[in-house]
């Protein structure tokens, strides 16, 4: 099977299970039962249940709320800022470029998941916050790319031809340039960020302290809460890791996949 | 009458003059050939024409004019070429594939022009009127599918959706076997047969006799000199006929 079609079938069910969390009826608290803790999968509970007799896929659907929308979010930041500034770096070049690159290079250093941290330390570790400081940190990669893809072709013969044709500068760097010849690389440093808000938010949430709080499940808080407990049903900590490893390997492969349909590949 | 003059066009770049005095005019109908060897200035002058290289002092200086429709305008700014480009003047390419998006269709970068001139007839009919006889099979290739002459038909073709009035044609035949470059000069001839004006810029005599209504001599960034045929050329042109004999025998 292609990476694609592995990729899409794994992203589709991160954000189907993510639809079906958004109108399911479950109630997180509602749910503790420990008459029923620990149970084995069975047609009942799919995954089984945890310690609390929380029922393992009903937490796991649920858990797809912590993060999709926010890694939406994340996407969408890296997306408009790297995209608007390494465009204007990439279409203008000189004393912008220079200007703009060095707001990448700094951006660049500090290592992104401090960043986060540091974001959410000052202003809250809301959803929202994290989600806007992972997509900040991921707009400098955003941005040298689309800037070192415009700076190789707005020389390129065929602007030239196109100019010579009438077409208007606008249309020729929004659609020519950033539409035709840049969207691919821009959907996959997309997918990149989707991936690392995904790693964020589960990390946080499995260390604690920051990200989502028991009793809302997010997968870094049930693999955290189910992990060691003697006993205990190995499901209810397998599924969120495999849950986790999948959606990042869902986003890497569309990504790769994208980076290969546009041939070079320009940063 | 719609024309397209150069008079005294003069381009430097930096310490360097590339072209001296261009002077020479295009009438609709008509296929004027800039000839001259590599070197001397053809290129530039093309870029200038199209106002691809600033007016500005320095860079370029002299008049160009450009009748269409009993209107002329001597544009001097970008702005005032950019409405010209592509209605009024059009521009081919001596490597036509370059100057192809490499990520879209051919089909789709000849309804783009076709667009720009407010038409919207289907790409296979643009494509069928460039000489392509697979007009939707080329419709879908990309250009990195296509040879050199049909890259060129394919820039032609968006050339003819863009209805360029006079067309600048800089070597489009370089590098393309004779038989493709008999078949690119028909399909110049037609457009020129149609009312459209062509400056055919080339360093190549051979392709002039039969096709060529005019013929301007570039030297050292000067036109020379200028004849109906190059038989009739005498100066700094028959030296340059003379050199092509010696390289391609009894061909001229």
């Amino acid at each position: 099977m292609s990476a694609r079609a592995v990729g899409m079938a794994l992203l589709g069910a991160v954000i189907v299970a993510w639809g079906l969390a958004l109108v399911a009826p479950y109630d997180v608290v509602a749910d503790v039962d420990p008459t029923r803790a620990s149970l084995a999968p069975s047609l009942a509970h799919w995954l089984g249940t945890d310690h609390l007799g929380r029922d393992v896929a009903w937490r796991l659907l649920l858990g797809s709320r912590a993060f999709v929308a926010p890694a939406l979010l994340t996407a969408a930041v890296a997306g408009i800022v790297g995209g608007a500034a390494g465009a204007l770096a990439g279409w203008f070049g000189g004393p912008i470029a220079a200007l703009v690159r060095y707001g990448f290079t700094v951006g660049a250093s500090v290592p992104r998941f401090v960043f986060v941290l540091l974001a959410g330390a000052i202003f809250g570790a809301a959803p929202t916050v994290l989600a806007v400081a992972t997509g900040l940190a991921c707009a400098p990669a955003v941005g040298e790319g689309v800037r070192s893809r415009l700076d190789e072709l707005r020389r390129a013969e065929f602007v030239l031809a196109l100019r010579a044709h009438g077409v208007p500068e606008a249309r020729i760097l929004l659609h020519h340039l950033l539409w035709v010849n840049a969207r691919g690389l821009v959907l996959r440093h997309l997918f990149q960020a989707f991936g690392f808000f995904l790693v964020v938010e589960t990390t946080l949430s499995y260390l604690g302290g920051f990200g989502v709080q028991e009793p809302t499940p997010s997968w870094g808080n049930m693999l955290a809460f189910e992990f060691g407990i003697p006993d205990g049903n190995a499901f209810a900590w397998m599924a969120p890791a495999l849950a986790i490893w999948a959606a990042v390997l869902g986003t890497a492969l569309l990504g790769q996949d994208l980076g290969r349909a546009e041939g070079a590949d320009g940063g | 009458m719609d024309e397209l003059v150069a008079e005294g066009l003069r381009i430097d770049a930096g310490a360097r003059t590339l072209v001296e005095d261009a002077s020479f005019h295009v009438g609709a109908g008509e296929i004027v050939a800039l000839v001259g060897s590599s070197g001397s200035g053809k290129t530039v002058t093309a870029r200038a024409l199209l106002g691809m290289i600033p007016f500005a002092p320095g860079r370029v200086a002299g008049r160009v004019a450009v009748t269409v429709g009993g209107v002329t305008t001597t544009p001097r700014t970008d702005a005032d070429f950019r409405p010209l480009r592509g209605g009024a003047l059009g521009l081919l390419w001596q490597d036509a594939r370059a100057a192809l998006d490499p990520l879209r269709t051919v089909g789709a970068q000849v309804l783009a022009a076709a667009r720009l001139a407010g038409i919207t007839p289907p790409a296979a009919e643009l494509l069928a009127r460039a000489g392509f006889p697979d007009p939707t099979r080329v419709a879908r290739l990309y250009p990195h599918e296509l040879s050199g002459g049909m890259a060129q038909r394919a820039a032609i073709a968006v050339a003819l959706a863009r209805d360029s009035r006079f067309l600048v044609a800089d070597e489009p035949t370089t590098g393309l076997d004779p038989s493709v470059q008999r078949e690119i000069l028909a399909q110049l001839s037609a457009l020129a047969a149609a009312g459209r004006g062509l400056l055919f810029i080339t360093h190549d005599l051979r392709l002039l006799p039969g096709f060529a209504t005019r013929v301007v001599v570039m030297d050292r960034g000067r036109t020379v000199e200028e004849a109906t045929s190059i038989a009739d050329l005498t100066g700094a042109g028959r030296l340059l006929v003379e050199a092509t004999r010696k390289v391609a025998g009894g061909v001229l």
